[in-house]
């Protein structure tokens, strides 16, 4: 942990060539890459769903290995994700918020967007920043520190506004991402005619 | 023809795609619930241990407070306590197969298998010398099965009780079977402050296990 830059580079050049499990594992990726590189003149389909198959072989084969390790990082990353969205910090929450703000400032000032997307953009925004301030103000009212997570989600009604706000934000998320992803596809039609 | 047919396929996918999504979240619905249970359990033992906080600060006061207030307080807080029937009253711990869950009290309508760990109605709390504290809880594959890895302990594990701001340490001592007959008969140390956890026997319909802790 205390190593110097030079120290840090050389450690990390001298891994792949540690043992010789380590420099098979090397090559192995080394060969799949010049594979790969070779096929994209090529362009051989056989080839490409191979060399998927054979990837994705070596990560369930990894799986297979370390089962239980995984089956627990697996759970741990749905638990976070689901702590995110019940009880998300102070930080993760106004990071939601700064993020709706920055999508209701772009929307107000992007010239070339539908009329309809600018209406539900702001309903949903405003929304969110709506009950953003009903929550800072009952914080303010309960005397809540907002520093400590279990402190926020002891009160009822701030639990209730924060999980409706997250679903707003997620509403927010899929469908400003559904909306560019049909605004790409609708362009590239259009180019293509 | 050939668009019409496109079409159809097109269809086709999208409505085997959206049955495989409905699969998919069915198929992982009891574990997801069972996930998210924890995710709760976890915030319901942080409000609990501030709470405990809180109490320990109002256990310091009374030396140096006048007690008409204390006695105020004590009204507010059974007023609290009835309106608040979920709040845990301890906590169950134990580090060798990762179990930390709280427990309500006896008389509340949330000490109940089918939401949390429970307290048997002939238990003693932990704070009851030579007393025996019994909890039972379901184990299988459930997201209310708080005790589906207790097969996992072995004679020497530790686990540890808060109740009250004090935490009791035990140590497993005995595990037994014995048929589900809707009894169970507890063989401990009667002079011994013993914790008693009661569970389904692992991939067994017939038996319960019970594991019994002595306290160090």
């Amino acid at each position: 942990m205390d190593l110097s830059l030079v120290e840090k580079v050389l450690t990390f050049l001298k891994i792949p060539f540690q043992s010789f499990l380590t420099i098979e594992i090397f090559l192995i990726f080394i060969i799949l890459y010049i594979f790969l590189v070779y096929n994209e003149k090529r362009n051989n389909k056989k080839v490409k769903i191979f060399l998927t198959a054979l990837i994705i072989f070596f990560i369930f084969l990894l799986i297979f290995y370390f089962q239980e390790d995984i089956s627990i990082v697996f759970s741990e990353i749905i638990k976070t994700l689901m702590r995110c969205f019940y009880f998300p910090n102070i930080i993760f929450y106004f990071l939601t918020v700064i993020i709706t703000l920055i999508v209701l400032i772009y929307t107000i000032f992007k010239p070339n967007i539908t009329r309809l997307n600018k209406i539900i953009t702001y309903a949903i925004t405003l929304t969110d920043l709506f009950l953003f301030t009903n929550f800072i103000s009952l914080a303010i009212s309960n005397n809540t520190s907002l520093t400590n997570t279990a402190n926020i989600y002891q009160h009822d009604e701030m639990f209730i506004l924060v999980l409706v706000s997250q679903i707003i934000f997620l509403i927010l998320i899929i469908y400003k991402s559904i909306y560019h992803f049909c605004y790409i596809k609708h362009q590239k039609l259009k180019n293509t005619q | 023809m050939q668009r019409k047919n496109r079409n159809i396929k097109s269809q086709l996918f999208k409505v085997g795609f959206f049955f495989l999504i409905i699969g998919i979240l069915i198929f992982f619905s009891s574990p997801l619930k069972k996930l998210r249970n924890e995710v709760f359990e976890e915030m319901r033992l942080a409000i609990f241990k501030l709470d405990i906080n809180e109490d320990n600060t109002t256990i310091n006061n009374i030396n140096t407070e006048n007690l008409e207030i204390i006695t105020e307080n004590n009204e507010v807080k059974e007023e609290n306590d009835k309106k608040a029937n979920y709040s845990y009253i301890g906590e169950l711990s134990i580090p060798s197969i990762r179990l930390q869950r709280g427990f309500v009290s006896k008389e509340s309508k949330y000490n109940n298998v089918n939401y949390n760990i429970t307290i048997a109605n002939e238990a003693d709390y932990p704070d009851v010398p030579s007393g025996n504290f019994i909890l039972m809880a379901h184990s299988g594959n459930a997201y209310i099965s708080f005790f589906d890895k207790l097969y996992r302990l072995q004679i020497g594990d530790k686990a540890s009780v808060s109740y009250n701001a004090v935490t009791y340490n035990y140590q497993l001592t005995k595990i037994y079977n014995q048929a589900k007959t809707g009894t169970v008969a507890i063989y401990r140390n009667p002079s011994v402050k013993t914790l008693t956890l009661i569970t389904c026997t692992h991939n067994d319909d017939y038996n319960q296990t019970i594991y019994i802790f002595e306290e160090i």
